[in-house]
Formats: C-alpha cells, sequence, structure tokens
C-alpha cells in the first residue's frame, strides 16, 4: 500500500499527500538513465574535442611569427607552436618579453635580424611576453615538451632578480606574470596565495588535454565577451590575430633606478633559470644563454657595482657547468626603451654580435666545427 | 555563498551525504538547520541575530496567539517588529535621505543620520515568510508549529534562504514534518532542475548583464538602438538571472525530498498583465494577493477601490524591491497598466478578436518598458533612457546578435513548450541534446561569475 502512494508518474506529478507543485516550466528532465546517456556523451566530446579540433583548426605561422600579445596566456597555442616550429627551424630562442620583442613590430625582433644575418629562416621566436623565470620552467616543463634535441638560445632577463619583489620572495601577496605557469604546491613561492582549488585547477588544466583546449578556446575565441565587444557578426576570428602590438608610445623611459638586486644563491628565479637550463639539456637539446643586455645607463653607481658582481657570479656559474653563453656589452641608451628591452635598432646590434661571437658560432652556427 | 560558486558545491558535497544519512532519523532537521546557519553566516555572521530574532518572535507570538483572547493584538505586535526590521534595515537609508532633502528644501538645519550598513542579504524573503506563518495561524488556515527547530527550518532552509520562493507554512511545514520520501527521480529531477538554473544564471543572465551594464551605466553615451536592444536584454536577463536562481533552488530543494513552489511560468508568453503577475515571481504576487490586496477589499467593493487596492499593492510591491524611488515608478508603471489592460480586456472585441500573438507582444513590450524604472540607476537615468530612445538618432545600430539569437532560442523553446509542439521537445534525443549543449556550453564558455543575483539585492 505504502508503495503504492509512493509511485510516482513521469509528468511532475508527486507522491499522494505531498503538495501538488509542477515540476518546471520546461521539459528538460532526464531519468537516471538518460542522464548516464548525457554523461557517455559528455565524455567521448570530452575526450576527443580536443584532438579534432586540432585536426580542423587552420594554424600557419608566417614569417617572424610569435605568439600575439594577447593570447599569452594561451599556453595550447605555444605549445602547438612549439611543435611547429621544432620541425621548421633549427635554433629556438626562448625567453621573456625581450625575446618576444615588447617595443617593436614582429619583423624588428632579435629572432628577425638573427635570420636576416643567417640569410634564411634559421631562427624561431619562442618568446612569450611576462615570462620571468619561474614561469618559463614551468612553460618549458608542461608546454614545451616537444622541444628536444634542438639548438636552443635560452635568455636570461636580470631584471627579474633586481628586487625581492621581482624575484618572487616577498612574503606579501603581490600580483605576478603567469601564476598557472609556476609550481603550484613544491617548491613554495612566498607572494603566491592562491587558493587550493585555484592551485589544483591550475595543475589539471596543465595535463588534462580538454582543460587545455578549452582555455585555448576561452582565449583565442572568446565567443560571448567578443560577440558584445564586437558588435558586428563575425564570430570565428582568425586564430593568428593581428600581432601589431606597440606600446612604445605609452611607455616612457626611466629615469636611474636604484635596485634592490638579490643574493643570487637566494633568488627563487636564478634557480628556477637553472632548472630550466638542466632540464632542456636533459632533453637532449644544445643550449646557448644569452645574458641581457642590461640597459645599466638607467642604475646608479652602487647598484651597477651590485650587477656587475652578480653579472660576474652568473657567469662563473655558467663556465663552470660548461655553458655556452653570451653576455653582450651594453648597447648605447638610445637603443634602449626601458630598463632591458631594446628597440629595434638595439636588436640588429645583438645580432650582429652574436654572429661574432665564437661560443655563438660554434654552438649554434657550425655545432659540427667545435 | 552563492549556488554557482565553488564554495556551495563543497557546502552541498559535505551536507547532502549526511543529510541522506540522517533522514530518518530525529537528527535530519537539527542537521539541516545547522545546515542553513552555516550557509547564511558565511556571508556574514551578523545575519545570524537578524533571522534568530524574526524567528523566535513569530514562533512565540504564535505561542501567546493560540493562548489568549488578543489575538489580533499578537498579530500586531508580530506584523509591526517584522516590518520595523524590514524597515529599518532595508528602508533606513532611503528615509533618512529623503527627509534629509526635505528638512533642506524647508531649510530646517538638521540633518538625520544616514545608517551606513547594507541590507542583510535574504532579508525581505524569510520575514515575509515568517510573517505568513503568524497571519495564516491567526486566520485559521494552519496549526501552531510546536518544534522550535522545526519551524527555525521552514524559515531559514538554506535553498531558498537567500532569494525564495516565498513558501507557505502549509507547504513547506507540512513536508518538515514527514520523513522524506525521496526516490532516484528526485535526484535527478534535482539535478535537470539545478542545470537548467545554472545554465540561466552564468551562460545567459551573466552574459546579457555584459551589454546591459555597459548601456545603463551611462546611458547619455548611447543613441536609441544600443538603448532599446539592453532595455530588451535586461528584460531577459532579470528573468534568467531571477528564474536561474529559483531553478536551482528547487533542484537543490527537490534532491533533499523537499519541492518547493514553482516561482516562474515562463512569464513572457502570459496575453494580459494580470496573467503575467501570476507566472512572474509567483511566490510573491500570491503573497500580496492573500495577504494585502484581498484584505484590502480585493476587487469585491466597486471599482473605484477595486483600482485603489490595485495601486497599492503594486507600488507596495515595487517598494518591497528595493529603497529607490525608481521601484516605487516602477510599481506605479505596472499599476497604471493594470488599469487600461483590465477594462480594454473586457471587451469582446480585444477578447475575440485580437490574435493571442499580439496580446503577448503587447504584454511584453509593457513589461520590457516597465523594466527601465527598475534597472535605471535613478529616476532621472529612467527619464534620459526614455527620452533618448525616441530622440536621439539611429546612428551606430549595432547589435550583439548572439545575445539575440540566444534570447530568440529560449523564447521559441518556451513558445513550443506551451504548444502543441510540446511533444517534440519531450523527445528523448532533444532532452538529452539540450542538457549536453547546455553542460558543454558551460564547461567551455561561461566564465567564472562575479555578477550577483539580482533579486538577491531585495
Amino acid at each position: 500500500m505504502q508503495d503504492n502512494q509512493t509511485s510516482r508518474i513521469r509528468d511532475g506529478s508527486p507522491t499522494v499527500n505531498e503538495p501538488q507543485v509542477p515540476f518546471s516550466s520546461n521539459s528538460v528532465r532526464l531519468s537516471l538513465r538518460e542522464w548516464l546517456v548525457a554523461a557517455v556523451v559528455f565524455s567521448v566530446i570530452f575526450c576527443f574535442a580536443p584532438g579534432l579540433w586540432e585536426r580542423f583548426e587552420k594554424f600557419e605561422p608566417g614569417p617572424d611569427y610569435r605568439i600575439p600579445y594577447e593570447l599569452s596566456g594561451n599556453y595550447r597555442l605555444y605549445d602547438r607552436y612549439c611543435q611547429w616550429a621544432c620541425s621548421h627551424y633549427e635554433t629556438l630562442i626562448i625567453g621573456d618579453s625581450v625575446i618576444w620583442g615588447h617595443y617593436v613590430s614582429r619583423d624588428n625582433t632579435l629572432s628577425h635580424y638573427l635570420n636576416e644575418n643567417a640569410g634564411r629562416s634559421r631562427f624561431a621566436n619562442l618568446g612569450l611576453d611576462g615570462t620571468h623565470p619561474a614561469a618559463l620552467e614551468g612553460l618549458m616543463r608542461y608546454y614545451g615538451q616537444s622541444i628536444s634535441n634542438k639548438k636552443v638560445i635560452l635568455h636570461l632577463n636580470p631584471l627579474w632578480t633586481s628586487s625581492p619583489k621581482a624575484d618572487l620572495q616577498t612574503e606579501k601577496e603581490h600580483h605576478f606574470n603567469h601564476p598557472k605557469l609556476v609550481p603550484q604546491f613544491s617548491p613554495s613561492i612566498p607572494c603566491y596565495t592562491a587558493s587550493h582549488l585555484s592551485r589544483a585547477f591550475a595543475v589539471a588544466q596543465r595535463h588534462v588535454p580538454f582543460l587545455k583546449w578549452r582555455l585555448h578556446l576561452r582565449l583565442a575565441y572568446d565567443l560571448p565577451s567578443w560577440t558584445l565587444n564586437h558588435l558586428q557578426w563575425n564570430p570565428l576570428r582568425e586564430l593568428a590575430i593581428s600581432d601589431n602590438y606597440d606600446k612604445s608610445r605609452s611607455a616612457s623611459k626611466p629615469g636611474r633606478g636604484d635596485y634592490q638586486w638579490v643574493q643570487l644563491s637566494t633568488s627563487l628565479q636564478w634557480s628556477f633559470f637553472r632548472r630550466s637550463i638542466e632540464m632542456l639539456k636533459a632533453r637532449g637539446n644544445r643550449v646557448f644563454v644569452l645574458v641581457g643586455p642590461f640597459n645599466e645607463h638607467t642604475l646608479k653607481p652602487d647598484s651597477l657595482n651590485t650587477y656587475r658582481r652578480m653579472k660576474n657570479e652568473i657567469e662563473a656559474w655558467l663556465r663552470q657547468n660548461a655553458i655556452d653563453y653570451y653576455m653582450p656589452p651594453v648597447l648605447p641608451n638610445e637603443f634602449y626603451r626601458d630598463a632591458s628591452h631594446p628597440l629595434s635598432r638595439g636588436y640588429a646590434i645583438l645580432a650582429e654580435q652574436l654572429f661574432e661571437n665564437d661560443s655563438f658560432k660554434s654552438t649554434i652556427l657550425n655545432p659540427g666545427e667545435d | 555563498m552563492f549556488f554557482h560558486k565553488l564554495p556551495f558545491a563543497l557546502f552541498f558535497l559535505i551536507v547532502y551525504p549526511i543529510y541522506l544519512a540522517l533522514k530518518g532519523t530525529r537528527l535530519r532537521l537539527p542537521w539541516l538547520l545547522t545546515a542553513s546557519y552555516f550557509f547564511y553566516a558565511w556571508l556574514n555572521p551578523l545575519y545570524l541575530i537578524l533571522i534568530l530574532c524574526t524567528t523566535l518572535l513569530d514562533y512565540i507570538v504564535v505561542i501567546l496567539m493560540s493562548g489568549t483572547r488578543y489575538r489580533k493584538l499578537w498579530l500586531c505586535v508580530s506584523i509591526v517588529f517584522n516590518l520595523a526590521l524590514l524597515g529599518f534595515f532595508k528602508y533606513g537609508a532611503f528615509f533618512a535621505d529623503n527627509l534629509n532633502v526635505l528638512l533642506l528644501s524647508l531649510s530646517i538645519p538638521y540633518t538625520v543620520p544616514v545608517p551606513g550598513f547594507l541590507l542583510p542579504i535574504g532579508l525581505s524573503f524569510y520575514i515575509f515568510q515568517s510573517m505568513s506563518y503568524s497571519i495564516d495561524f491567526y486566520r485559521g488556515k494552519i496549526e501552531r508549529e510546536r518544534s522550535f527547530i522545526k519551524y527555525a527550518v521552514f524559515v531559514s532552509l538554506f535553498p531558498r534562504l537567500l532569494a525564495g520562493p516565498i513558501e507557505r507554512a502549509k507547504n513547506l511545514l507540512g513536508q518538515l514534518h514527514k520523513t522524506p520520501k525521496f526516490s532516484r527521480e528526485d535526484i535527478t529531477d534535482g539535478l535537470s532542475l539545478f542545470i537548467v538554473g545554472f545554465f540561466k544564471k552564468v551562460a545567459l543572465a551573466d552574459y546579457l548583464a555584459l551589454y546591459v551594464n555597459k548601456v545603463y551605466d551611462a546611458p547619455e553615451q548611447f543613441q536609441s538602438p544600443a538603448l532599446v536592444i539592453a532595455t530588451f536584454m535586461f528584460c531577459w536577463q532579470i528573468y534568467f538571472d531571477f528564474s536561474g536562481y529559483t531553478d536551482m533552488a528547487r533542484g537543490i530543494a527537490r534532491m533533499m525530498g523537499i519541492r518547493l513552489m514553482l516561482n516562474f511560468n515562463n512569464p513572457y508568453l502570459a496575453a494580459s498583465l494580470g496573467e503575467f503577475w501570476s507566472r512572474w515571481h509567483v511566490s510573491l504576487s500570491s503573497w500580496f494577493k492573500d495577504y494585502l490586496y484581498i484584505p484590502l477589499g480585493g476587487n469585491r467593493k466597486g471599482n473605484f477601490n477595486t483600482y485603489r487596492n490595485m495601486l497599492l499593492t503594486m507600488v507596495i510591491s515595487g517598494l518591497w524591491h528595493g529603497a529607490a524611488w525608481t521601484f516605487v515608478v516602477w510599481g506605479l508603471v505596472h499599476a497604471l497598466g493594470r488599469f487600461m489592460t483590465r477594462e480594454m480586456e473586457k471587451t469582446s472585441l480585444y477578447k475575440d478578436r485580437i490574435p493571442k500573438i499580439l496580446k503577448q507582444l503587447f504584454v511584453f513590450t509593457f513589461v520590457t518598458f516597465a523594466w527601465i524604472f527598475f534597472k535605471a540607476r535613478s529616476i532621472t537615468d529612467a527619464w534620459i533612457i526614455i527620452t533618448r530612445i525616441f530622440t536621439s538618432g539611429f546612428e551606430k545600430p549595432d547589435c550583439p546578435l548572439l545575445a539575440l539569437v540566444l534570447i530568440f532560442a529560449v523564447w521559441l523553446y518556451q513558445f513550443a513548450h506551451e504548444s502543441r509542439l510540446k511533444p517534440v521537445l519531450e523527445l528523448r534525443p532533444v532532452r538529452i541534446g539540450v542538457v549536453v549543449l547546455m553542460v558543454l556550453y558551460l564547461a567551455v564558455f561561461a566564465q567564472s561569475s562575479e555578477q550577483p543575483f539580482i533579486y538577491m539585492q531585495f
């Protein structure tokens, strides 16, 4: 009797003695079996959509390609570009915005001038804006796995050790670039205070293809925001969006700064940089380190002395570990935009200097001749 | 703690299994009360003082009412105290501001201090629900609830605490008395309701808000097309936002074996304003009907009194939504609309000759126009929007087509749901397909939303 009373029918009628409440004002109502079917369909999409998407999505980087500035957080695109660059270029140049070419157009970057000196396309610009060494290490580890058995120019921008804040050492929380790329749990980064949940999600995003694809879609084709910001009907834009990004009009040149350089022995960024070298070497890459050129004209005398001592320590470590490197002399002040970013002419000079550097020649240009 | 945020998911993952384990025991309701109070205190622990005050007051008042001849006196105590609480926290700043303007205009050198605290979320909802208990008891419609715990759960039940539905004691308390008999269908139905609500809030309401807020934050910078589209989109935004919340609330409650009332029934398909109010925020509309409109005399004492009662009910209903003149005008506009259409609807020409779709279009247009007052930041802004709609140019008629396509799809779905096409929507592949598409859209495109629920502010 009780069973009869509690038996229910599918039109939303409640059990006997229960209030007469309509189910809803729509027909979206699934039984357990239908939920399971929906789960299976969703799982199939979850597993196969990222791979299928990659087959159909057009990606044809042209000469001097670099990851568009607006897509700096699109690590799946970076991953894809790495794979493409590995099969099309002999040498990959990896680094932050100095390599990317923050204040210059794509045909005025270091990679462009190196290619110009080489007479053909040998160097790929794998710079990514804002990738300090801690983020760069994560980028290489999780999204640059295709970089193996290649020639790699790894750039070190000393700016990332110019203060405890830049070195991510401060206890006080502050925003820094690419938090999803840094180690989420260990080693601990003092100023990184994201919740455990968002750290876990960042880790999942590195490993789960669907989540990588989701991030890619949201950044490359953010349909909802895009349709509201571009009110003409054109929902699918090209992947390779314009990267004629030029900050030169808005940036002003800084005065002389009194940098609080951190000790290399305690520097987080330096330790991550070393980890990057070790990782790249472990993958069979031939690594060449380019340090700077930092704009020493912006340093006060005391700060300059500390910086030079730090540079000597870096050089000693590179020698000690048998890593080929080049520490270019400081460029004339007018060839810099700020403390670390050269302008077009600066990149051209740097490329020429590299082509005259013996270590560069033996490691990158003519590796078989040393 | 909001339903579409991660903390709520964690909260529910802890609360729900324990609830299921305790469902046949005497610990079920204490557990539900603890969970509800924790849920509310998560927003601000001080809120608990207010909800406890209201709960204790009406619980005690009803006890006192049942043992005395002075039932009316105790009912007055309940109503006055509840309205005072609401007035102080919700309307204190509004009254003080207006009083200061008045004092200034009369050149009286005195300024009333303006209370600086924020309105506790959900206050209007649970106060109305608690008041309905004492009023219904006074009217002899319900029995006295002897268990304080049950009564406290009735007032604070977490799925409906922040923005309703405003349940009646007869419906909800009755369910709390019994051990819930829920099957796996309750869980799957609850999940279905929750997914639809989640989609409405995160994928639709919050998306439309991006455009609506941009236009309504600076209406003087936009021309007629943008203002019309933004108003049209707000009309749907507020529906998706509030009905989405209600769907989620009903879904969560359903999973716990509790059936909350249907609060929205495709209101934009209404063919008259009266019908609109029987489909929009049904729990509030029926509350005002039962506890204000009918006690005032309803439509029993001639046209003049009927319209007076309608006017009072609509204006007070407007003021319930927010302490601002814009809400009063919104209520007034709806009252005037009811006056005009009520007479028109009596004519045979309107009843028999006008196609239903035209009636629906008329009601929708009127309701959309009234939302201008609801959404605008001030009467001045509302006036700017209205005048610019009719007087500004038609340059740059940019159209957020994706938003309009989504709205049209939803309208079409609702239209089909209330037509002969309903069996098509009930086909298994259609239902499963709709769910998969919603989940996929949410998984891929929906942003982590920072938009609060609109109705929680009331």
